[in-house]
């Protein structure tokens, strides 16, 4: 079985390395992107970046800079899905992609047995989720859960209507009549312990989710509430903890020297630097699934990912990695906790890790570069 | 290879050493004079010189999960300590001549996150306190009246999951009352629902770690930081370790009285007297200095009655799985009168505190200031005209509610030494470390002798970890990897299966998934184990 390409053809791993460390040396302006990895793979990512003097971002920055940006921008409140589990009497469930971001939310959250008369509501969770609600399908079987609102566009008016209610103010007219805002507002403010859920890769903007999180926080005057922000996949909550202890910053950032970073959501953005040219190669990595980068321009791209990714140009070079925790153990960020967790390889391989991959080609560099 | 430090003044207050000589390394490790001098491969002028072992802080939020929520929350702030991240951590504590930081407040659910952030610190060695006292598990052993063994038992397994230095406990049974909407929650104050009040929940960690031999004491971050009027909860934590080890963090925080106008005022001497009487407890002081900063605890219940005071306006508060944390941006104003009273009140507690083995050098990093801060407080122990320089520029109404412009006393170095180097050692039972005798790990810091103290701690002239120099003349010239120090006392395996039935039944998973193995760190030997007594 080839697990290497060079052009197409199949190569040596070694080969592969050495061919990923040449164009890497001789790129102007490197660009580390996708990032799909263990937490390995992210800290050997970053370490060579800084080598290269390289950009690094996720393939998921857009959801995850969203909520960052809310963070740093106002601050939050938030909690942990184990004590969401524990000790929430009254989910909010915001907007759509709740179930995608978390396929086992209904079984952690909504099973019976995790909290007795813990009310759930879902705040504009689309029509097609509405109407399987209304059908006592998959999710309501676990728990009654109330509808509030239809559109995901809704959101950010019954958002603000519901803040604006609970804090006693008037509304004018929104998509959902005032007595069920009223009648929310009342059973959030009656809550003992409430948490809201969010998902950023859903169509949340960003005004949306500081309005859910000022919410949260004037619940708090009277009552305790917190935010539970569900992050996309591909361990990206688990590469902007590497990125943010080993270069203080987020992904979307440009480093050189050991100490010296520079972060710039729009300037080091991916699909940016490749789509201006201003990227000339850029090392791809999606070890949980074959993804593939979105821009459609031709760079020079060596890609560690699972064999059957479909590039829109191909890769020059690509290298097959093992899943983490599937082929190998790993560190990653775990749904169920929200923390980082030890996951240990449900089917050990022979396949290389992301890790190791980046360990050759750093070996394999022209010395200077 | 025979390395030689020549000539330097050699201050080893362990040893009661303090006079000019050498100092010889073989193989990472201090050892005797050999009889022919011209023997060394590799030998050091020190002479002018101070020689000390290496600095070791025992209090200092340098890793986990919420220290990092405080770098995602403060771009802005990222020049702070000179680039905060992980390897500018390693690199500006060993240029001051600090070889062993203890990160000191971290959850066990995050205690992987604390080690991966660990091992991407350079060279210093590194250790972490688990945090205890919030959770659920505990509580239950306590409402149902268990065993004193059963205690040992779950403090022991904490210990060998979270790969742990010690247990700290903070604002005990605090976060959880908080959980259930209490804001404000004292010593003999009731945890809701379960039913123990907060002393009883210090008392029974202090005990459980004092039996399994545990070098380091329980850590306590007491109720009611920051208020005023708190000195007597810490005077009543102080009589509350009855004649057992107990190390009270960040003693500066509690040292407020009631008086003056604002009613508020420095407690200090009173808390450094019973401090003095009291010769099982020791404590750190968490310095204030004047300056932008963040405050970082996993004190929530704190965090959130402070959340008004962030400067710039934003916080992050986070209920955690037991304690928590919050992330509070903070500055301290030489023109605020209460700042004034924090900075006077730290001061007094270092100089009225008069055993320097029981007085740990702390700023509580960073949230008293950053730990680069370290120089200027060592300078203004050592030189009382130096104070009074900083104490003119204060608002004099706070500082006429401190004792501090009475006070003369001035620190050695030789009490300098001990209060970071040979104290901190023997508290956290590092039998091998803060100090010079053959035998021990050769950690050293070597500093040019001058009058600016500040000038001398802040880049020291030559520094040695495990014998390799890693700085010098303040620039660090070699990235080496250290060690995360643990403990790992023995308890009835019954706990684990116990543990593993707990996880199942309360979070639906498995407790593997917060295991520390050392496979993950990802560098090699991570761990070095620190023996208990038996």
């Amino acid at each position: 079985m080839g697990d290497a390409w060079i052009s197409g053809k199949p190569a040596t791993l070694q080969a592969a390395c050495a061919e990923a460390a040449r164009l890497l040396g001789a790129s102007r302006f490197p660009l580390i992107a996708g990032l799909g990895t263990d937490m390995a793979g992210a800290r050997a990512a970053i370490t060579l970046a800084r080598r290269l003097g390289a950009a690094v971002d996720h393939m998921h920055s857009a959801a995850l800079l969203k909520d960052l940006d809310v963070m740093r921008d106002a601050g939050w409140m938030v909690t942990t899905p184990g004590e969401t589990r524990v000790r929430a009497d009254c989910l909010l469930l915001v907007g759509t992609a709740l179930t995608s971001a978390w396929l086992e939310l209904p079984r952690r959250l909504l099973a019976p047995g995790t909290e007795a008369a813990r009310r759930v509501v879902w705040l504009c969770p689309g029509r097609e989720v509405a109407r399987s609600l209304a059908k006592d399908t998959h999710v309501n079987a676990h728990a009654h859960v109330e509808v509030v609102g239809g559109d995901e566009a809704d959101l950010p008016i019954v958002l603000a209507a519901l803040r604006a209610r609970v804090a006693g103010r008037p509304i004018g007219k929104t998509p959902v009549p005032q007595d069920a805002i009223d009648a929310l507002a009342g059973n959030l403010q009656s809550a003992r312990f409430g948490v809201a859920i969010w998902s950023a890769a859903s169509g949340i903007d960003a005004l949306a989710i500081e309005m859910l999180c000022g919410l949260v926080k004037d619940l708090n005057a009277k009552t305790r509430f917190s935010g539970l922000p569900l992050p996309p996949g591909d361990n990206a909550a688990g590469v902007l903890e590497a990125c943010g202890w080993t270069t203080g910053y987020p992904v979307r950032t440009s480093l050189r020297a050991e100490t010296d970073a520079l972060h710039d959501p729009w300037r080091f953005d991916a699909s940016r630097l490749v789509d201006s040219g201003e990227a000339d190669c850029v090392l791809w990595i999606s070890a949980y699934r074959p993804a593939a980068p979105s821009w459609t321009r031709d760079v020079a791209t060596i890609a560690l990912s699972s064999p059957d990714t479909r590039f829109r140009r191909p890769a020059k070079v690509q290298i097959a990695v093992g899943r983490p925790g599937g082929d190998h153990d790993s560190v990653e960020h775990v749904a169920a906790t929200g923390a980082l967790g030890t996951m240990v390889a449900a089917a050990p391989s022979a396949a290389v890790s992301v890790a190791q991959v980046i360990s050759d080609i750093t070996a394999a560099l022209p010395a200077g570069a | 290879m025979l390395t030689r430090l020549a000539g330097g003044r050699v201050i080893d207050p362990a040893h009661q050493r303090d006079g000019i000589g050498d100092v010889w390394i073989r193989d990472g490790r201090i050892v005797e004079s050999p009889p022919a001098p011209a023997a060394a491969d590799a030998t050091y002028d020190a002479s002018g010189k101070i020689v000390m072992a290496g600095g070791i802080d025992i209090h200092s939020h340098i890793a986990g999960s919420n220290v990092n929520t405080a770098r995602l929350l403060l771009p802005e702030r990222h020049a702070m300590t000179g680039g905060w991240a992980t390897f500018a951590t390693g690199c500006l504590y060993a240029k001051m001549g600090f070889t062993t930081v203890v990160e000191p407040a971290v959850a066990p659910h995050y205690a992987l996150h604390a080690h991966l952030e660990l091992a991407d610190i350079p060279i210093i060695d590194k250790a972490m306190l688990a945090v205890l006292g919030n959770d659920d598990f505990l509580f239950g052993l306590m409402h149902k009246r268990e065993s004193a063994a059963a205690m040992r038992d779950y403090v022991a397994w904490t210990l060998a999951t979270t790969r742990g230095l010690g247990i700290k406990v903070i604002n005990a049974g605090g976060a959880e009352a908080f959980k259930s909407n209490v804001r404000a929650f004292s010593l003999d104050d009731v945890v809701p629902h379960y039913g123990m009040t907060s002393r009883a929940i210090v008392k029974a960690l202090q005990q459980a770690v004092h039996e399994l031999g545990v070098p380091h004491p329980l850590h306590v971050h007491c109720n009611n930081l920051g208020l005023a009027g708190n000195a007597e909860t810490a005077l009543a934590t102080i009589a509350a370790a009855e004649g057992l080890p107990l190390h009270l963090a960040h003693l500066q925080f509690y040292g407020y009285g009631t008086e003056g106008k604002r009613g508020f005022s420095s407690a200090a001497a009173l808390l450094a007297e019973a401090v003095n009487a009291t010769k099982s407890v020791t404590i750190d002081v968490g310095q204030v200095m004047f300056g932008p900063t963040v405050t970082i605890s996993s004190d929530v219940l704190r965090q959130f009655n402070a959340r008004n005071a962030a400067r710039p306006r934003k916080w992050v508060i986070f209920d955690g799985d037991a304690n928590g944390g919050g992330v509070v941006p903070y500055e301290y104003r030489a023109d605020d009168f209460y700042n004034a009273v924090q900075w006077a009140a730290g001061l007094e507690l270092f100089l009225l505190i008069n055993d320097p083995w029981r007085v740990f050098f702390t700023t509580d990093h960073p949230n008293g200031a950053p730990f680069t801060t370290y120089p200027d407080i060592l300078a203004l122990l050592m030189d009382r005209d130096r104070r009074a320089e900083w104490i003119a520029k204060l608002p004099p109404e706070a500082v006429a509610l401190t004792t501090l412009p009475s006070i003369a006393r001035e620190y050695t170095l030789g009490e300098i030494a001990t209060m970071t180097r040979a104290a901190p050692a023997r508290l956290l039972g590092l039998a091998d470390r803060g100090h010079l005798a053959p035998g021990a790990v050769a950690d050293i810091a070597v500093y040019a002798e001058q009058a600016d103290r500040a000038a001398m701690f802040r880049d020291a002239a030559l520094v040695f970890k495990d014998g390799d120099l890693v700085v010098r003349d303040g620039e660090v010239t070699s990235i080496r990897y250290g060690r995360a120090l643990t403990v790992r006392p023995d308890f009835d395996q019954a706990i684990a299966r116990r543990m593993r039935a707990y996880y199942d039944e309360r979070y639906g998973i498995s407790p593997d998934v917060m295991a520390v193995p050392d496979g993950a760190i990802g560098r090699p030997d991570p761990f070095e184990l620190v023996p208990c007594a038996s």
